[in-house]
């Protein structure tokens, strides 16, 4: 049991990863406002950023900046741990299309408000429906249904 | 639906539990990833190599420049994206 205890302990930061990925992908999947699925995709996004920045981190390491470089502290210099920074510059890459993605969405969304006067998804289809029936296969179908169902 | 969505979600979170067990422990100073030639070469050539005392500086501007500047490729496009979506209609 307290093998069990150690092992949850010594990995708890992926259980907060994995928690955190959850609840944005639920965000995603299950809320109809567009603005919410943005939300749970940056979610998302954070929590895998959280993930590579604690892989990178090392017990006792310190930001991986050289210390002693231009003379001061030089005498800390021998004995410092730095954590790993091959994960911190992947996910400035990572953050900047985050970035460049939510503007691109939240621009579509602006469109979509501006078109359609909602952000729920469900009267967004139903509107389509309504200006293009043919827009697509599934839809028609769905509307032949309603219709015969009235 | 909602359920099926988060049936969906527990299951991936399942399966990402049981792949992190192979995954280091927090803070380990043995793992793979710290222990790699890649990292340690990092780690002690950047400033000879590139006189940046930042690492991370390094590596993104130094080592990884042709990444960046396609990094910078990808604000472009995403910045002209939003620019041709919100821009006024003249009708």
């Amino acid at each position: 049991m307290s093998g069990m205890i150690d092992i949850v302990y010594a990995e708890y930061n992926y259980w907060i990863y994995v928690t955190l990925m959850m609840i944005g992908f639920y965000a995603m999947i299950a809320k109809k406002n567009l603005i919410k699925k943005v939300i749970g995709a940056n979610i998302f996004q954070t929590a895998i950023f959280l993930f590579y920045i604690s892989l990178a981190d090392v017990t006792g390491g310190t930001a991986p900046i050289i210390v002693g470089h231009g003379g001061e502290h030089a005498e800390h210099a021998a004995d410092v741990i730095y954590t790993n920074p091959v994960p911190h510059c992947l996910i400035l890459t990572a953050i900047v299309v985050a970035v460049s993605t939510t503007a691109v969405a939240l621009a579509l969304i602006i469109r979509i408000y501006n078109e359609y006067g909602s952000l729920e998804e469900d009267v967004i289809l139903a509107a389509r429906r309504k200006l293009q029936p043919e827009f697509s296969e599934h839809a028609r179908q769905k509307g032949v249904a309603e219709v015969s169902e009235q | 639906m909602k359920t099926l969505a988060l049936v969906v979600v527990l299951i991936t979170g399942a399966m990402l539990i049981y792949a992190g067990h192979d995954l280091p422990a927090f803070g380990d100073i043995n793992s793979t990833a710290y222990q790699a030639p890649m990292t340690q070469y990092f780690i002690e050539k950047s400033v000879p190599e590139s006189g940046v005392p930042n690492i991370v500086t390094a590596l993104l501007a130094s080592y990884r420049g042709y990444d960046t500047l396609g990094e910078t490729a990808v604000i472009f496009t995403a910045g002209m994206a939003v620019m041709l979506l919100l821009r006024r209609r003249e009708t």
